[in-house]
This record gives C-alpha cells, sequence and structure tokens, in this order.
C-alpha cells in the first residue's frame, strides 16, 4: 500500500521528475515536449492594437517579463498568514497587558495563530509540491530574499503558536504555563512579522505594480492582516468583556486598511499605466469590492452597538474584503507583468533604476555590494545619450 | 567570461537556438507560428535558453537593402569579427556579402519602392548573467549561484520550484518548467566550460554575432566595434548593459548587446534594476507598518483596562 505522498509523486503531476537526471543525462534531459494547449505557454500572443500606444516601441506587444507562477494558494496565504500572525499579536497584548476577564480572547487568538499557522505552512507546500520543498526553503539564511526570511518566520512562528496553543489546550502546571505565556509573546513578535514580510516579497519583484508599490504593501498587508483577524473574532466572538478590546483594535485596523488602499493607489499611480489593473478589469472590480466591504465592515461595527447580528456582517464584510484585496493585489500584478508598457512606462519614467541610483548612492554599499560605484550623473534614460 | 551578442551581424538563421536545444537535450517548443513575424520562438523559457527576436521596421538602417533598391546589400558595414577562440566565420560568404558586380542600380518597381524603407533587426536573445542577479539574491534556497566563470546557474539538483527567481528577473528570462515546477534557463553552457570548451550557441554562430570570451575584452571588441559601425554610417549603434555605468540596475550584464535602436523594440527592458536594490524601501516601511500594528493592539489592551 502506498502512502498518499508516494501515490502523488508517482501520479506525475509534474512535480517529481528525478533531480539526478539534470547531472546525469544533460541540462534539461527528460523534459517533455511542452503540450501546447496546456499552461502558460498560451500567453504568447499579440496584445490588442490601442490608440494610446501609438507610436511607443515595443516587441510586437509581446509581454516582456514572465507571468508570476502562483497559483491561488499564495494570495490565499496572504490572508491566512495576516490572520494568524495578528491574532498573535493581539493575543499576546491581551496576555501581556490585558485587563482580567479577557482570558477567552487570549485563548482564541492563541488558537487561531496555531491553526492559521499550519494552514499558511499547507498552503506553501501546496505551492511547492511537496514537503520536502519547504524544508528545501530552511538549508540557508539569506536576508536578501524575502521568501527565505519569511520562511524562516514563519517556522519561528509556528513553533511558538503551538507551543502557545498547547499550553492554553492542555491541563497543564503553572510552570509550563509560564512557557506557554512567554512562547505566545515570541508568537506576537513573530506575528508582527508574518503580517507584514508577504508585502516585501511580492515587492521584491521585476513585476512594475509590486515594485512601483513597494513601500505601501507591507503596510497596507499589515493593517489588512489586523483588519481580517478582527472580522474573524467578530464572526466567533469570545464572549467575555473583551469586547471592546476586539472593537476598538477593528475600527484601528478598518481605518488604516482603507487609508493605506488610498496610499497604495497613489504611489502606483504615479505612472499611469503601472496603475491601469487597479482601475479596470476583474482585478479593479476586487480591488474596488475590496474597499467596499472594508467600508461597509467599518461602518456596521460603528453602528452595531452590540448588537450580535449586526457584528457578524461586520465580520463577514470585513473578512470578505480582506479577501479581495489580497486577490486583487495579486490578479493586478499579474496583469502589469503581462504589460510590456508598464515596464517601459516605469522606467522611462525614471522609476527603474534611476531613482534608486539617484537617491541611495550609498545602499548598496550597505548591502554588501562590492565595487560599481553608481555613475555621478545616471544617464540611463536614452541609451543613445549614455554613449555620446 | 561572457557573451558579447552583436545584433548588426545576426542574420536570423537560428542556429544558436537550435545547437542550445541540441547540447542540452531541451525539447522543442511545438510547431506553432505566431503569426507576427519570422519569430516562432517568442520568448525565453524553461525549454528555450535562446531566442532571435526578428524587428521588422519601417525605417532604413545603412547597410541593410537588396540590389533591387539601389542599395548595395551588406554594403561592406558589417566588416565580419573575427570571434575570440574560435575559427573565422563559418561562410565562405561573409566576407563578400555583397553583390559589388552589380554597377548601375536596377530600376525600381512598386514592391521595390516599398520595400526601400525597411528594415530588419535580428538579435539573439539569452540570460544576461548579469553582475547583480534578481534571481540570484531572490533565490530563498541557495540553488541559483555564481559560478567561477561569473555566470549564474540554477542548481536543478537544489531548485525548489517555488517560482521567485521567475518574478525577480527584470528581463524576463527564467522561466518554470512546465513538468517539474523547477525554474530553468540558459546555464552558460557551465558544462561545456568546465571541458574548456566555448558555449554551444557562440560556437554554432556562422556570422560571430554571438561572440564569447573573457568580459573585458568583449567590452574593448564592442566598444570598438560601436565606433566602427557609427563612422560607417550607422549613428543608431549602442551599446545595452556593457558595464555598471551604463546599467546601475544590474551592475552590468555579462551578456551584453550591441542594438541598432531603443531596448523597448527588442523587448529589452530601458533601465532594469534588481529588486533587490529597492527593497531596503519595503523593509523600513514594512518596520513602520508593525510597529504601528503593535502599538495599536497594545493602546487597545491597556484603553480596555483603563475602563475595566
Amino acid at each position: 500500500m502506498k502512502t498518499l505522498l508516494e501515490r502523488r509523486e508517482a501520479a506525475r503531476d509534474g512535480r517529481n521528475v528525478d533531480p539526478g537526471l539534470g547531472t546525469l543525462a544533460g541540462e534539461g534531459a527528460e523534459q517533455r515536449v511542452r503540450r501546447l494547449d496546456a499552461g502558460h505557454s498560451e500567453r504568447r500572443v499579440m496584445a490588442p492594437p490601442e490608440p494610446e500606444l501609438e507610436g511607443r516601441p515595443s516587441y510586437y506587444g509581446m509581454p516582456l517579463l514572465k507571468e508570476p507562477v502562483w497559483k491561488w494558494f499564495i494570495p490565499a496565504y496572504f490572508y491566512v498568514g495576516g490572520v494568524s500572525g495578528a491574532s498573535a499579536v493581539l493575543g499576546a497584548a491581551s496576555d501581556l497587558l490585558g485587563p482580567r476577564g479577557t482570558r477567552a480572547l487570549s485563548r482564541r487568538c492563541r488558537l487561531t495563530a496555531a491553526a492559521g499557522a499550519g494552514a499558511s505552512a499547507a498552503l506553501l507546500i501546496a505551492d511547492l509540491g511537496r514537503p520536502a520543498r519547504f524544508l528545501n526553503m530552511l538549508r540557508v539564511f539569506r536576508p536578501t530574499s524575502p521568501m527565505n526570511v519569511g520562511t524562516w518566520i514563519l517556522s519561528g512562528f509556528g513553533a511558538a503558536t503551538a507551543a502557545a496553543a498547547g499550553a492554553a489546550l492542555l491541563p497543564v502546571g503553572p510552570g509550563a504555563r509560564r512557557a506557554g505565556d512567554a512562547a505566545a509573546a515570541v508568537a506576537g513578535l513573530c506575528g508582527l512579522g508574518l503580517t507584514g514580510y508577504t508585502g516585501v516579497l511580492i515587492a521584491n519583484t521585476a513585476v512594475p505594480l509590486w515594485q512601483g508599490t513597494r513601500r505601501a504593501l507591507p503596510v497596507l498587508f499589515s493593517c489588512s492582516g489586523a483588519a481580517a483577524a478582527t472580522a474573524l473574532l467578530e464572526l466567533f466572538p469570545p464572549g467575555d468583556r473583551s469586547e471592546p478590546v476586539v472593537r476598538r483594535f477593528g475600527v484601528l485596523a478598518n481605518v488604516s486598511e482603507l487609508v493605506m488602499t488610498g496610499v497604495l493607489e497613489a504611489e502606483a499611480g504615479v505612472v499611469p499605466r503601472v496603475a491601469r489593473p487597479l482601475r479596470t478589469g476583474i482585478s479593479g472590480a476586487l480591488w474596488r469590492a475590496g474597499q467596499a466591504l472594508s467600508l461597509a465592515s467599518l461602518a456596521l461595527t460603528l453602528g452595531s452597538r452590540g448588537r450580535r447580528s449586526l457584528r457578524r456582517a461586520a465580520g463577514l464584510c470585513g473578512t470578505a474584503g480582506s479577501l479581495a484585496l489580497r486577490f486583487a493585489i495579486y490578479q493586478a500584478g499579474r496583469r502589469s507583468a503581462l504589460d510590456p508598457h508598464a515596464s517601459f512606462e516605469q522606467q522611462r519614467r525614471g522609476r527603474g533604476a534611476a531613482d534608486v541610483v539617484r537617491a541611495q548612492p550609498g545602499l548598496d554599499r550597505a548591502l554588501g555590494e562590492k565595487g560599481a560605484e553608481p555613475p555621478a550623473t545616471p544617464t540611463l534614460h536614452d541609451p543613445g545619450l549614455a554613449h555620446p | 567570461m561572457g557573451f558579447f551578442t552583436d545584433s548588426t551581424l545576426c542574420i536570423g538563421c537560428k542556429a544558436c537556438e537550435v545547437a542550445c536545444k541540441q547540447w542540452n537535450q531541451l525539447p522543442d517548443d511545438g510547431f506553432r507560428l505566431t503569426g507576427m513575424s519570422y519569430d516562432n520562438t517568442g520568448h525565453l523559457g524553461a525549454s528555450t535558453w535562446r531566442h532571435v527576436a526578428f524587428v521588422e521596421r519601417e525605417s532604413p538602417l545603412p547597410g541593410q537593402g537588396s540590389p533591387r533598391d539601389g542599395v548595395e546589400a551588406g554594403a561592406r558595414a558589417f566588416e565580419p569579427l573575427r570571434p575570440l577562440g574560435q575559427a573565422g566565420t563559418t561562410s565562405p560568404l561573409a566576407d563578400d556579402v555583397s553583390p559589388s558586380h552589380i554597377e548601375t542600380p536596377v530600376a525600381l518597381g512598386p514592391t521595390a519602392q516599398a520595400m526601400g524603407k525597411f528594415s530588419w533587426l535580428m538579435l539573439s536573445d539569452v540570460c544576461k548573467h548579469c553582475e547583480r542577479a534578481g534571481c540570484l539574491e531572490a533565490c530563498p534556497t541557495g540553488a541559483i549561484i555564481r559560478t567561477e566563470f561569473g555566470s549564474v546557474y540554477v542548481q536543478p539538483d537544489v531548485c525548489n520550484g517555488c517560482g521567485y527567481c521567475v518574478s525577480a528577473c527584470p528581463f524576463g528570462v527564467v522561466d518554470r518548467r512546465a513538468d517539474d515546477g523547477r525554474a530553468w534557463k540558459c546555464t552558460l553552457c557551465y558544462d561545456r566550460l568546465e571541458g574548456g570548451m566555448v558555449p554551444a550557441c557562440a560556437k554554432a554562430c556562422p556570422t560571430a554575432s554571438i561572440q564569447f570570451g573573457p568580459i573585458d575584452e568583449l567590452r574593448e571588441r564592442a566598444a570598438h566595434r560601436v565606433e566602427q559601425l557609427r563612422a560607417r554610417g550607422v549613428p543608431q549603434a549602442r551599446l545595452y548593459g556593457e558595464s555598471a555605468a551604463s546599467q546601475p540596475g544590474t551592475a552590468g550584464l555579462r551578456a551584453f548587446f550591441l542594438l541598432c535602436d531603443e531596448p523597448e523594440v527588442y523587448n529589452l527592458p530601458p533601465d532594469p534594476v534588481v529588486p533587490t536594490k529597492k527593497i531596503a524601501d519595503s523593509w523600513w516601511a514594512m518596520a513602520a507598518g508593525i510597529a504601528g500594528l503593535g502599538l495599536a493592539a497594545v493602546g487597545v489592551v491597556l484603553s480596555a483596562r483603563r475602563a475595566a
């Protein structure tokens, strides 16, 4: 009888070619002929003509960048990770400083955080194909890779939340309970990182929209994670004296989330072509829906006056809004990657290398780059000018 | 070591594509016509590590034309260059492509007149092996390394298939293989270099458009070539990414190009930047954001305690 894992591997789902083959039989050996009607090879089609692009050069409108390969697991992970990270933060705060009678809140937060950490790991493994690949991420520590840093954060977070949740669930002695409290505090710290690093992760790509909103994204993800976590708490209220805590945290998170969506739009809108996927198409609709739902959640929370049904509705709106925002950002990023003019326009407007070279000549040295002093006067905009 | 790809010498024969596929045992991409030009490959990918771009333009390029236009084909603008470490061009025609026996221009018919305003740009594109590589810095497993030859290499036995390098490449080079989910790209024929050979594409190139050698020598050669072309009436000739000064976003490319038009025309980004170069902004923003989140949580709990 084969295990589930073995059956999955034997199914040749396209993720388990023998890694030895590359070294034994040529670099790309055993690669199957690309199926013409499958996958993203279909993307090589000419873009429909657009009047606004008249006179702007491109290579038959073909995409410059590769579309991000991530499937729905990744935006779902952004949501789950945000919820569990922010839950751990709120839980740690109420553990350390909370008023009496919020035991249920901190317990609920610990359980949400632990369950979310497990679900996050499951989503990442689903994206990679098999568990060993998750462990493979931990073979190095690489500060230049937010994905690597994030895997370390998630691992630490998972361990800490598991310990904290264990101490909350099991009948343990005072010593173990104190250890559980300490673990909850550690989980809170890791949770802070978990809510924000996903924004850094996608900002660290060549995708024009994500790179162009690199300052707003991590903050929006943190705020949105907090809003999503309180939305979940409103849906399943802990029911003790923690109500004002949840309510106030929710209002703060919701307001900051809405503000950050505006900030993100403004940051993207500096180059109109880059911001286009936030205004048009499915991604634009998702984005507006996310904002509307978030606003509805805020209004319902403020107007609920303790009415259970309204708070539930607020929780529902908040959850849906947070999910919609993440999927909108994901989808809009994919679309901006497929639009070569988004990259071209961004770079021609001095938002390629030029702005970092101009703004932070010392940055590269700080990051450890050797040699390669930036030029005194960056003349990249017209390569013809660079070589008079 | 690196590549200097001189697009003015490229004749679009695709020998580099074929040689690359053959040496590296890459499968074909299916026989499909893109319908936009002679370019049926489209872009670099997991099974395409060299790609010849065909740009059809409605503007003339000195040295290109046909005897029917009254332009002497070749016009000796593109004198062949002996590639480094290789024999001269394999074609006996290369030294004497111009049919100089046609003394008088032939009268132009309507087709020829239309063709008079036409020129081809061809470019054999490849992984740029950036001095500061976005894929290498983004790779969370350390699968992508810089080899002793200075090239950027994806170790297939370590690659996780997370796809981060795919999005981190400002040139859209790295791609995930459809059948096993790992990232693949040009290796600069690491295995051939280890054996003291030149990369398969450079070896197969019949016009020395792809030149392989020590990067400094290639830069000198390229600068000389640009001067030569400009002197012969091709003022558009320019280098792309040959040094850190001209392309600070990548600190220079190990595979750089000589172009005769804007980079966009060849589907190259005009001012590419390694994403990690900008990421400090993001980390700072995140630090501010999570500090706010932590303070909000603490503040809310404290305010509830005061109320209680």
